[in-house]
């Protein structure tokens, strides 16, 4: 039993990790809300799909294709849509709303409300300190950590990870020191969304496919991102493996009620608001006039 | 800038005056509306299974109303129902005031159904339901009669039968283990998404299964749209049932189905999965929905004489195995057979006419009761189990099941691993 | 006699000074008299229907705006206070057998009740954790709409609710009024003395602090006043489809509703009216492309808001009127001087 919680716990947390961390990114660098943030997510799957079905190419090709795809998509909606309206919080939020509903109804038309699928990368399961657990959740979990730690390296080690540090700490400033502020927020954006994607192709083959699975990780991840304090790369990275263990909890200990997984998840995020309102790490931002 | 807001306006200008036009026209006809979610496949069936009566009714010449002969002519409505409830309401609205139509077939979602059903009772038009197996649909015209009688079910069976066909593939597939793996007694986990319509088969199970010789050893309630059931199946293996009792209509459905295939979890899942009854669900769970039985309406057997031709030529017209809502096949030549015999259009005149329908269709011989529901029942409609084997949904119930055996059925099989599990 | 014929100079007068001066109020009152007239011409119940569904929603927008623009909540959750609404005035209606007139009412004390019981954990919390913190409310509460099924009906809602009016023409008369007269109310709400205080604790609300006035308790009204409009809009919908089910609770209403108010213009109470009536509607129309819809109305969407991001009315107000440099009073764009001041207008 308890090994059972840890390892989905474990494999779900790896997987809202990658979507929260890009979402906390965009919204720390430059400020955006980017509700479209898990349409990327879901059009990435889309993409691989027919990558795979239509033109017969092999996952493994379909995938960084897919990711660079929706990686330049994401750019250019941002500077056709978001760019234009960047002072305007409240508008920003909706075209993010507007653009996540085109996509989904795009996907809709294209592919009606059918569900669809792809075959795993790697098949079969092994059995984990007594757990059975497929192949590709654990190829989820170690691709997740190679990326997690991929975008810690980026964000730390890199100089491009120094202005897009110094852009979240303090915009004004870091457009005097010299950091071209519209392109790193074009740039966070593009990488955001490629975290984004990547999740998509890492969980394509374990999920279902339709125009809707946007809504659910939606909710998941701003809740994630708001227990562990907008902003905070650290606080998304924790907060969604305490959000994972909840719901993964929820599942063992109450099977009668594995529907309320995403309500509780979501009581625990507001539970903890109650106590602190950044969240757990984040940083309370100075009214910005 | 400003150039782009005139066109803008200009085209929304268009498209407002070209939708006032769209009301009623055109020559004498019977107008069948069809109304379901037309963006999903179970509205697809609804439009589908229609068309395919009407065209072969028009072939004939259509339909004998008193002197003349009148084509059927079909309105595609979309009630959008999954998505939002007032546009149900408004497509019931627009099919009855502005589209005139005399006849109403289709409706999905329960929830939906019962607000659509309200607004063709206060026009008084004759809608015939293949998609909502609610009882309160029907029990509403007990309650109600002048009020409701103008409401007929064709498809699917009521949840009530829904769950004694349920019980009776679960008893076949209990009785096969039992005999081969020599299991003394059975364990059974009951997995049912969280919808209401499951709720009371998860309390018979839970009351009626120890009686048959069998342990429940868990209860588990998904969301109808999850997308990871790992942990219930992790839960469920280490519980160590034989058989999982599932009960999904939706997308969750695929998602158990493809993780239980793939984890190649010990115990045979049975019972009601609606996503297991399309063609696409093999391709959806990569093959790993090998194995999985479910209720189903058609099958390609002999149910009736008309069952195998209806099947083929659905399939190779559409391009895939009809589903239960394909129904409105049936309940447009019911439509018809009755409009001839009653010779007028009158709603109040054919209702009578209606109700002693005993048509043999596609899906069995309909034949509705009291409360103008199909009747269920040997020598009526019974529905069937289909199983997936190797890619090919075959019918495995009824089989030899009171006498009766639709022919082209095969005997249920259980999934290699599960045998080779237990055969130890 | 006399005071009679008094009252009746004044009100013209008030007109005459009021209403006439502005293109947007004359637009306003044309807009009322034509729905109220409507009948008159067509009884078509397809378009009845639409209008009622357009009026309640229109409530609903107008109550969002109270809050989010108003007092700068962002409310992502707003379908809440719909949905409790909705479902306080079914189970009143049938368990307690209630008429409309009551049950609506005691709904919308329900869905204030739930304004405070939001408005509370979210007095400490700003911006984008606020929105969030919202939008996580009615999904909370339809988990446990799904868990006591035997009290809401799980997913098949409560029905059978009894009708608003006995008739399709009643039944649009008093949601075509109320909204009028809510909408007015709210409109009066802005324009008092309380209605500035929440407009100040939007511009800065450590200013309004610093002056001495009590933001948690205005706060606190806000949440509760838009709950009770946004409650009215529940139990009207409720006793007009005859229905509440979890559809009322949806992110993707409370996202809706939030696209409307957007559209047409946040922080104005007109605005989020004027959104509805064109986007609901021409969502509507847009039926004969089934495939198309959604796409073309969020596409309509992302083009007004690139070259309109205040909203379409505030856009459309800034063509045909012209704000006083002096005196800040508005005037139609077409004169030279202000009409109260005599400023030069450029």
């Amino acid at each position: 039993m308890i090994q059972n919680i840890i390892i989905n716990g474990l494999i779900n947390g790896s997987i809202y990790a990658l979507l929260a961390i890009g979402f906390s990114l965009v919204f720390g660098v430059a400020r955006i809300v980017n509700i479209a943030h898990t349409a990327f997510y879901m059009l990435a799957a889309y993409v691989i799909y027919v990558g795979f079905h239509y033109l017969g190419i092999s996952p493994y090709v379909a995938m960084p294709l897919a990711i660079i795809i929706v990686g330049l998509l994401s750019v250019v909606c941002y500077k056709l849509f978001i760019n234009p309206i960047r002072e305007h919080e409240a508008a920003v939020l909706i075209a993010t709303i507007a653009l996540a509903m085109v996509i989904q109804e795009a996907l809709l038309i294209g592919f009606g409300g059918h569900y669809l699928g792809v075959p795993p990368l790697v098949s079969g399961y092994s059995t984990i300190a007594g757990v059975k657990v497929t192949n590709q959740h654990l190829l989820a979990l170690g691709v997740a950590i190679l990326a997690l730690v991929g975008a810690w390296a980026l964000l730390m080690k890199t100089r491009l990870g120094l202005a897009l540090r110094a852009t979240a700490q303090d915009r004004e400033v870091a457009n005097l020191m010299g950091m071209n502020e519209a392109r790193v927020a074009m740039l966070t954006m593009g990488i955001s969304v490629m975290l984004a994607a990547l999740a998509g192709a890492i969980v394509v083959p374990l999920f279902v496919l339709d125009p809707h699975m946007w809504m659910h990780p939606l909710i998941m991840m701003l809740a994630i991102v708001v227990l562990g304090g907008l902003g905070s790369m650290k606080g998304s990275f924790i907060g969604s493996y305490i959000l994972a263990f909840a719901e993964v909890l929820v599942v063992f200990l109450l099977p009668m009620g594995a529907y309320l997984k995403g309500s509780v998840a979501l009581s625990i995020m507001i539970l903890v608001l109650l106590i602190r309102p950044e969240g757990l790490f984040g940083v309370a931002f100075e009214e910005e006039r | 800038m400003k150039k782009r807001n005139v066109v803008l306006s200009m085209l929304l200008a268009i498209c407002l005056v070209t939708s006032f036009g769209f009301s009623a026209w055109g020559e004498e006809a019977i107008k069948i509306g069809v109304i379901g979610p037309m963006q999903f496949t179970q509205g697809e069936g609804h439009w589908n299974g229609a068309t395919l009566a009407a065209e072969q009714i028009n072939a004939k010449g259509g339909v004998q109303v008193g002197d003349k002969k009148l084509p059927i002519e079909l309105i595609k409505v979309d009630s959008n129902e999954f998505v939002s409830l007032p546009d149900a309401t408004n497509a019931v609205e627009l099919a009855t005031s502005r589209y005139k139509v005399n006849f109403l077939v289709g409706g999905f979602r329960t929830e939906a159904v019962l607000v659509m059903q309200d607004i063709a009772m206060d026009n008084k038009t004759i809608f015939i339901g293949c998609g909502a197996a609610h009882p309160k649909l029907c029990g509403k015209v007990k309650a109600d009669y002048d009020r409701y009688k103008y409401w007929f079910r064709v498809t699917p069976i009521n949840s009530r039968f829904l769950v004694k066909v349920d019980f009776l593939l679960l008893g076949m597939v209990a009785k096969m283990m039992a005999t081969e793996l020599k299991i003394p007694k059975l364990k059974v986990a009951i997995v049912a998404e969280k919808a209401v319509w499951c709720d009371p088969i998860v309390g018979i199970a839970q009351k009626n299964l120890p009686k048959m010789g069998m342990e429940v050893v868990g209860v588990w309630r998904p969301s109808p749209v999850a997308t990871d059931v790992t942990a219930e199946l992790s839960a469920i293996q280490s519980s160590g049932a034989h058989i999982i009792f599932t009960s999904f209509s939706s997308s969750v459905g695929i998602t158990f189905a493809k993780q239980w295939g793939e984890l190649k979890v010990p115990a045979a899942a049975v019972g009601i999965n609606v996503e297991a009854q399309k063609d696409g669900f093999w391709a959806a769970t990569g093959g790993k929905g090998n194995y999985t039985l479910t209720i189903n309406t058609y099958g390609r057997v002999k149910i009736t004489d008309q069952t195998i031709d209806f099947f083929d030529t659905y399939r190779k017209k559409f391009k895939e195995a009809p589903n239960y809502t394909a129904g409105t096949y049936d309940a447009v030549y019911i439509l018809a057979d009755a409009i001839a015999k009653a010779g007028t259009l009158d709603p109040d005149k054919l209702v009578p006419v209606i109700e002693k329908t005993d048509r043999t269709g596609a899906a069995g011989r309909v034949v509705f009761d009291q409360t103008h529901d199909v009747t269920w029942g040997p020598g009526y409609v019974t529905s069937v189990g289909t199983q997936w084997q190797n890619g090919k949904n075959m019918v495995v119930w009824p089989y030899k099941w009171k006498g009766i055996t639709y022919e082209g059925s095969v005997p249920y099989l259980l999934p290699p691993w599960v045998v080779s599990h237990y055969k130890k | 006699m006399g005071l009679i014929a008094y009252y009746f100079r004044k009100a013209y007068t008030l007109f005459k000074g009021e209403v006439l001066v502005l293109p947007s109020r004359m637009a306003v009152l044309i807009f009322a008299i034509s729905l109220l007239v409507l009948p008159l011409f067509t009884q078509d119940s397809y378009l009845l229907r639409i209008l009622i569904l357009t009026n309640i929603f229109a409530i609903l927008a107008a109550s969002w705006d109270l809050l989010s623009g108003f007092t700068g909540q962002m409310n992502f959750g707003h379908a809440l206070f719909f949905g409790v609404a909705a479902y306080c005035t079914a189970i009143l209606n049938l368990r307690l057998g209630l008429p409309p007139w009551f049950s609506i009412p005691l709904g919308a004390m329900g869905a204030v009740l739930a304004g405070l019981i939001v408005g509370i954990p979210c007095l400490r919390l700003r911006g984008t954790y606020l929105a969030l913190t919202t939008l996580a409310f009615p999904i909370i509460l339809l988990g446990l709409v799904f868990a006591i099924p035997d009290v809401t009906g799980g997913e098949l809602g409560i029905s059978g609710i009894k009708r608003l009016t006995s008739s399709r023409l009643g039944d649009y008369y008093v949601t075509t009024l109320l909204m009028l007269i809510l909408g007015f109310v709210m409109w009066k709400i802005t324009d008092s003395k309380k209605g500035i205080i929440l407009h100040a604790i939007r511009e800065d609300e450590v200013a309004v602090r610093a002056s001495g006035i009590n933001t948690t308790r205005y706060k606190l009204l806000a949440f509760c006043l838009s709950g009770f409009f946004a409650g009215i809009a529940g139990g009207l919908y409720a006793h007009f489809m005859r229905t509440a089910g979890p559809s009322t609770l949806e992110v993707a209403l409370s996202f809706q509703i939030v696209i409307w108010a957007v559209f047409g213009g946040m922080v104005s109470i007109y605005g989020p009216v004027a959104g509805v009536f064109i986007l609901f509607p021409l969502l509507e129309f847009l039926r004969f492309m089934p495939k198309m819809r959604m796409l073309a109305f969020a596409i309509i969407v992302l083009m007004t808001l690139l070259y309109m991001p205040q909203g379409l009315i505030p856009w459309i107000r800034e063509k045909i009127e012209k704000e006083c440099p002096r005196c800040k009073i508005r005037n139609v764009a077409t004169r030279k001087t202000c009409r109260i001041c005599t400023a030069e207008l450029d």
